[in-house]
């Protein structure tokens, strides 16, 4: 099944715009559409730097493919699809993969922002830290304290965010403020194993490990004072991050998918450079399984951060009650960037249903999308950029080029240029939280080694894959925010 | 000959793994992924019956490691030693041996397909692995 690799130099791709580069569909043989990257001539570097541009050719080979294999500028090698990959496969006879979505489904971010100052939160960071670490478990092998029925489980895994709206854990407000208001249609629980349900049972509300964090961030720039406002942002005002996702359940799905499939893609008669890249036309029972149970797993995830979210609410509650005035915490927005969408989009002059892969790339509709609610409708959807531990943040707006260029899509975070091993020996978790600590930033962490793996050095520079996507007019930059405590697994 | 070791990926965990026959090999492969977590692999204490099945030699590999994360899950536990009792190339079935999974740091969320071949060598077996943490 494998072909031979042709390594692609810089030579091989043609600047098709300012920060657009373009490797032809003759490049490979087995490429059906040519590979896009956004990115500058540095960033450019960096991805020929190890395997990504290799495993953005390999999508370029998915049956059904439309446009472009797309990659953004925090690309990075991956599993089967690159990290920062968009691929859309034309409705119904295209292909879904399992792996172009990846383990943690629906892994996203969510940005709350408070009624607060810094210079109102500063003096009882600490308590909140600690509150926020307790209420919101995190590291390896960690159950949370809220506890499902299969029953519960179910209805979790069919209404999302919904759900947690019935358990009080929630607001109208916030599901307004979800990509899909919180809930991706057409779960279906039957198609979630049994392992997988069992997985993802005592883990709702809590964070996992990795890169997943919460963190406590300042507005530290304000670029766009219009769309600021009007979604409730202020300078020095004090923010919440979550990033995570579907935890074990997610995993499963995944594993279970990839697995099966291995046997199923030959019936099809699909040829793949790529094992992890196996997949099953969209209109396949195999495909239509996926494609229920992944929506299982995305609604665990949206419900998931729900619940992460109404602990942040209560953590504020425990640690600033009687201490400042009054507060609250108003959703900005809650993005997916590991998923696949069935979006219409302009293909050829006409508008096509395709199937949306975005791994490790975030959606970006533009204004004026009718997927948005009526208070984002002529703003765009915001778009949520966490940068590497301790560095910047961003809060940006999907575009109208975004929608022509990319399927309404955009950059997910900084990227990894380093590998964990590498980030280790050269970092050590005790210095790096020392550092932290010295620049003002509040750390709560499980595993120091882990906190080093996470280093900002082994990350390229946020601001520089933003600047990237905001030039190229496929985000637009409304905020960014720096850190002021981070709590991690 | 070595058991395993660390292959460089900017993102995610990589190794290749050897052994002079498949048994062999996927003993290593699991010794491998466990240490590759951090924490050091505790004495067998505690056993635990897998039995696998998978279209061919690769996607038994990918299953019999991806069971292994599994009981790791549920058990909170991590293994060491690992009794082959039957390995062809579409079915496994072996006891496996361990204990609590203290020190821990480093969860992998799943054995992935992506570069993976299972192949013999003058010297006997091997195979690529990446790990998605």
């Amino acid at each position: 099944m494998q072909k031979t690799q042709t390594i692609a130099s810089k030579r091989d791709f043609a600047p098709v715009a300012r920060n657009v580069w373009e490797l032809p569909r003759e490049f490979r043989e087995d490429m059906r559409v040519p590979a896009r990257l956004y990115a500058d001539e540095s960033l450019l570097e960096d991805a020929l730097a190890d395997r990504s541009i290799e495993q953005l050719v390999n999508t370029a080979t998915l049956p059904g493919i439309v446009k472009y294999a797309i990659a953004m500028p925090d690309i990075h090698q991956g599993y089967g699809f690159p990290i920062g990959g968009v691929v859309a496969t034309r409705v119904p006879e295209g292909v879904i993969s399992p792996g172009g979505v990846g383990y943690d489904i629906n892994c996203g971010v969510r940005v709350l922002a408070s009624t607060l100052s810094v210079e109102e939160v500063r003096p009882h960071l600490d308590g909140l830290l600690t509150a926020l670490y307790h209420n919101c478990p995190s590291g390896v092998g960690v159950s949370g304290g809220f506890r499902l029925s299969h029953e519960d489980l179910d209805e979790v895994l069919s209404e999302g965010a919904r759900w947690a709206l019935r358990q009080g854990y929630a607001r109208p407000q916030d599901l307004e403020r979800t990509e899909e208001y919180g809930c991706i249609a057409g779960a279906d629980p039957q198609q979630v194993s049994p392992r997988a349900k069992e997985r993802g049972r005592p883990q709702i509300g809590t964070l996992g490990a990795g890169n997943h964090f919460i963190e406590v961030d300042r507005i530290a720039a304000i670029y766009d004072g219009e769309a600021a406002e009007r979604l409730g942002l202020f300078p020095e005002q004090v923010v919440v991050q979550i990033h995570c996702g579907s935890r074990g359940l997610g995993h499963q799905v995944c594993e279970d998918y990839v697995s099966r499939l291995q046997s199923t893609v030959r019936e099809y008669g699909i040829e793949l450079p790529d094992r992890e890249l196996v997949c099953a036309p969209l209109d396949s029972p195999e495909g239509e399984q996926y494609l229920a149970a992944m929506a299982g797993a995305a609604n665990f995830a949206f419900a998931n951060r729900q619940v992460l979210t109404h602990q942040i609410r209560r953590s504020l509650e425990q640690a600033l009650a009687g201490r400042v005035q009054s507060f609250d915490l108003h959703q900005v927005y809650d993005i997916a960037h590991n998923m696949a969408k069935m979006e219409e989009h302009q293909v050829g002059g006409q508008s096509t249903k395709v199937c949306v892969h975005r791994k490790g790339a975030t959606r970006a509709f533009g204004p004026g999308s009718p997927v948005l609610p009526d208070s984002l409708r002529n703003l765009g959807q915001p778009v949520l950029v966490p940068g590497s531990m301790g560095t910047a943040s961003y809060i940006l707006l999907g575009t109208e080029r975004s929608m022509e260029q990319t399927f309404g899509s955009t950059c997910h975070g900084a990227g990894r240029v380093m590998s964990r091993a590498r980030a280790k020996k050269q970092v050590r978790g005790e210095r790096l939280r020392e550092e932290l600590e010295a620049r003002g930033i509040g750390v709560r962490a499980g595993s120091l080694s882990g906190l080093a793996e996470e280093a900002p050095i082994a990350y390229k520079d946020v601001a520089r894959v933003v600047e990237v996507v905001h030039r190229a007019g496929i985000g637009k930059k409304v905020a960014r925010l720096e850190p002021i405590g981070v709590i991690k697994g | 000959m070595k058991a395993f070791e660390e292959i460089e990926h900017t993102a995610d965990l990589a190794f290749c793994a050897y052994g002079r026959d498949p048994a062999e090999l996927f003993a290593n492969a699991a010794r491998g992924m466990f240490t590759l977590q951090g924490g050091g692999l505790p004495p067998p204490l505690q056993e635990r019956r897998v039995e696998v099945e998978g279209v061919d030699r690769e996607t038994l590999l990918v299953n019999w490691l991806n069971e292994l994360l599994y009981l790791q899950e549920r058990h909170g536990e991590v293994y060491s030693e690992f009794e082959m009792e039957e390995l062809s190339a579409t079915r496994l079935r072996a006891r496996v041996r361990g204990g609590a999974q203290a020190g821990v740091r480093r969860r992998i969320k799943a054995v992935t397909f992506h570069d993976l071949r299972v192949r013999q060598t003058a010297e006997g077996w091997q195979a690529t692995l990446v790990l998605d943490v």
